[in-house]
């Protein structure tokens, strides 16, 4: 592949992961039919070259430029600023204006038809942008983000009321003041104490969102449901009485607007009844989430993780307590049936050699032989029986060496990695001492590996362990028997196991206990 | 032939005396904690030691570290440790100063004690004596990489005797074999292991180590 191959792929590449950048010259084209630009051509080719030189950049930018754009058609739709001209392209849609007379003076209004369509087409634009903002690469979305993630309840964000709903909610409220106030009359254009008014509005709803979030949601829900109150009632009035300009905000007015709806007559007031509707509906169901912002409800949450964590510590303390006894059961039957056993039968021995020695002392001496023999294996099932409970090179050295040997023991090549820069709780030891054997018999036993790699370190308070084989795999915790009792054991310690083992291997087990290190010399006693 | 014994219980300590003096046996020093063994094994060097693993101050391995740090002082100290367990770990550690002069046995082997008053002379003279239930861990690996692989089953049973501190004529007695092929399958695994002929003694320690290490 030649040198500009590989460019026009990296290329190609580059602007599928940007594709949003391609919006530019879209909206370029769009913003264009707006002014009366000598040159739209050379605008268009310098979008071009930026998005080619700095598509990254571009696509970042492109939600604000939507932004810009819708917000621009909204204000067409609103504004009279235009009334010289009377007609003007808005992206798809040409909108033409007709004189309108009112008080002393003459305005401009868009026709019913264009109307609608640059609202579709700003309001497009708008939700366009506010989708790629919540996009995880594009700048400053993470605001727009953590709101998706609070309606959603994803992203660790608890599911609640986003604080930075009160500004679509202002923004909507704003939207009904009298376009007189907002644009000023054809007589008095320019700035407008109204929108100054507007502007604070907006900041102190930022603000609120900023440092008030608790009253920031509350006044998005009260406002949502208020405003959607508005709208059933003038959507009623516009279907029952559609000849009669609207009251109240709108009074004197053509048309006015709700949310995305002009409202000029019967049909488009049945649509905005209809938005008043489902922002009463959403209104109430954003209503419940609200508890999530009171303290009590905090308490509440917090007050539940206790109860499941009691719950977790009073079902593992009984598992503690029922493999502890479990144990001293079977040290109890081992020294039962072991060493006691071999204890009596050496005492019975002996007793038999006292009455022996002085008539048949070949006899006594076989008896004394005998003795000794089972004197040795008491001692082994004693050995054994202390292998089970407290390991010695584990109380002697501490986890890592008893692990080293461990894989000393073990009937495979063991590869021991241990970094332990100091020795967890005895019990904890202990626990993790077992699991290792237990993976590493099965290692043996049941995957047939041929080697086995042991590691043991410490890190962020954790203590970990992996025993890893090249077997056969097939091992599973959740079917009972070893590796189910060790999790047991290591649920007493908030400690986990986890076992990889696909059919046909490799076999990985994963330990993990929170546990502080101390570098006390540990000792047996 | 002057020993010195380090066993903290004093009905063991007392009856090692006892045993140790009826073979023939002279005692230098018996005594029951750690430190004091350190003082009487560098001070008294004794021509042999009984060393207890677990002893006071701290009751884990002390003997252990104690005979380990004789010899580091005392090259080649003969040292016969005796344990109520008997680890790999362990013996590794006390024959890796390829010093010979170790010996490293379960307590119970006292029971048999003329075994193990030959055991305590094999050991003054320089020689390994483990335990065979530490061979027998040591047999249980199943597979083995390196020059241990290429050792015949044969090979392996005579390094394993070797191991116990047995001599040839032992080994051959226990095999059923010829004193003379436990020779040639000495020879054969000393070459096998790439042990180059030097003391008879030394290379047979060499073979256990390159067991335990296997």
């Amino acid at each position: 592949m030649t040198t500009s191959g590989n460019l026009l792929a990296r290329f190609l590449r580059g602007l599928r992961a940007n594709w949003p950048a391609l919006l530019l010259p879209l909206i370029a084209g769009g913003a264009l039919g707006l002014t009366a630009s000598t040159w739209p051509e050379l605008v268009i080719v310098l979008v071009l070259i930026l998005v080619v030189v700095a598509p990254r950049e571009s696509a970042r930018i492109a939600p604000y430029a939507l932004f810009a754009y819708g917000g621009y058609g909204l204000y067409l739709m609103h504004s009279l600023l235009i009334r010289e001209a009377n007609s003007v392209t808005y992206g798809f849609v040409h909108a033409s204006w007709r004189p309108v007379f009112a008080g002393d003076g003459a305005w401009y209004v868009a026709q019913a038809g264009d109307n609608r369509w640059v609202l579709v087409e700003a309001v497009t634009c708008l939700a366009a942008g506010v989708w790629l903002l919540a996009r995880p690469e594009s700048l400053g979305g993470g605001p727009v983000r953590r709101a998706v993630a609070q309606l959603r309840g994803t992203g660790g964000q608890p599911k609640t009321v986003p604080p930075l709903l009160l500004i679509a909610t202002l923004f909507l409220w704003e939207e009904l003041f009298d376009q007189d106030l907002w644009f000023g009359t054809p007589w008095q254009s320019g700035v407008t104490p109204m929108m100054l008014v507007a502007v604070l509005i907006a900041a102190a709803g930022v603000a609120a969102v900023l440092w008030l979030p608790r009253a920031a949601a509350v006044l998005a829900v009260a406002g949502t449901v208020l405003l959607g109150l508005v709208g059933v009632l003038s959507g009623v009035q516009w279907i029952t009485h559609p000849a009669m300009p609207p009251v109240g905000p709108w009074s004197g007015f053509t048309v006015g607007f709700y949310g995305v709806v002009p409202l000029d007559s019967g049909i488009t007031g049945a649509f905005a009844g209809l938005e008043g509707v489902a922002l009463v509906v959403a209104g109430c169901l954003l209503a419940p989430r609200l508890l999530t912002w009171s303290a009590d409800f905090e308490l509440a949450e917090r007050a539940q993780a206790l109860a499941r964590r009691v719950d977790g510590l009073t079902r593992t303390r009984s598992d503690a307590t029922e493999t502890a006894v479990a144990e001293l059961r079977r040290i109890e039957r081992d020294l039962h049936d072991g060493a006691q056993a071999r204890l009596v039968a050496v005492g019975m021995s002996l007793r038999a050699v006292e009455q022996l020695i002085g008539t048949n002392p070949e006899a006594a001496l076989a008896l004394v032989a005998e003795a000794r023999e089972t004197s040795s294996r008491a001692l082994a099932d004693l050995r054994d029986l202390v292998r089970g409970i407290y390991p010695p090179v584990l109380a002697d050295r501490g986890l890592a060496e008893g692990v080293r040997n461990l894989a000393l023991d073990a009937a495979v090549d063991v590869d021991v990695d241990v970094a332990l820069p100091g020795e967890p709780p005895m019990p904890v030891a202990a626990a993790v001492y077992f699991a290792v054997a237990e993976a590493l018999t099965n290692a043996v036993r049941h995957a047939r590996a041929d080697a086995v790699q042991v590691g043991l370190e410490h890190d962020g308070g954790m203590l970990r362990a992996t025993v890893a084989d090249d077997g056969r795999g097939g091992a599973d915790a959740a079917r009972g028997g070893g590796l189910a009792g060790v999790e047991r054991r290591l649920a007493t310690f908030d400690g986990i196991l986890a076992v990889s083992s696909p059919l046909g291997g490799p076999t990985i087990v994963a330990i993990e206990v929170p546990c502080a290190l101390s570098s006390v010399k540990i000792s047996s006693c | 032939m002057r020993v010195v014994i380090g066993e903290d219980l004093f009905l063991l300590r007392d009856g090692l005396v006892r045993l140790l003096e009826a073979h023939g046996f002279e005692i230098a020093a018996a005594v029951g904690t750690a430190p004091e063994l350190l003082a009487a094994l560098t001070g008294l060097r004794p021509d042999v030691s009984i060393v207890d693993v677990r002893m006071p101050p701290s009751h884990t391995d002390d003997g252990l570290r104690v005979a380990i740090e004789a010899r580091r002082v005392v090259p080649g100290l003969p040292v016969l440790v005796l344990s109520q367990y008997v680890e790999q770990l362990y013996a590794a550690e006390l024959l890796a100063d390829r010093a010979g002069g170790v010996g490293y046995l379960l307590k119970d082997r006292v029971f048999s004690d003329a075994a193990f008053a030959e055991a305590v002379r094999d050991v003054a003279a320089g020689g390994t004596v483990l335990d065979p239930e530490v061979v027998a861990r040591l047999m249980a690996r199943r597979n083995r990489s390196g020059p241990l692989a290429a050792l015949t089953r044969r090979e392996r049973e005579v390094l394993a005797l070797m191991a116990e501190g047995r001599s040839n004529a032992a080994i051959a007695a226990r095999l059923f074999i010829a004193e003379k092929s436990v020779a040639k399958h000495a020879a054969g695994i000393f070459g096998r292991l790439g042990l180059a002929p030097s003391d008879d003694d030394n290379r047979r320690v060499l073979a256990v180590l390159a067991y335990l290490n296997g």
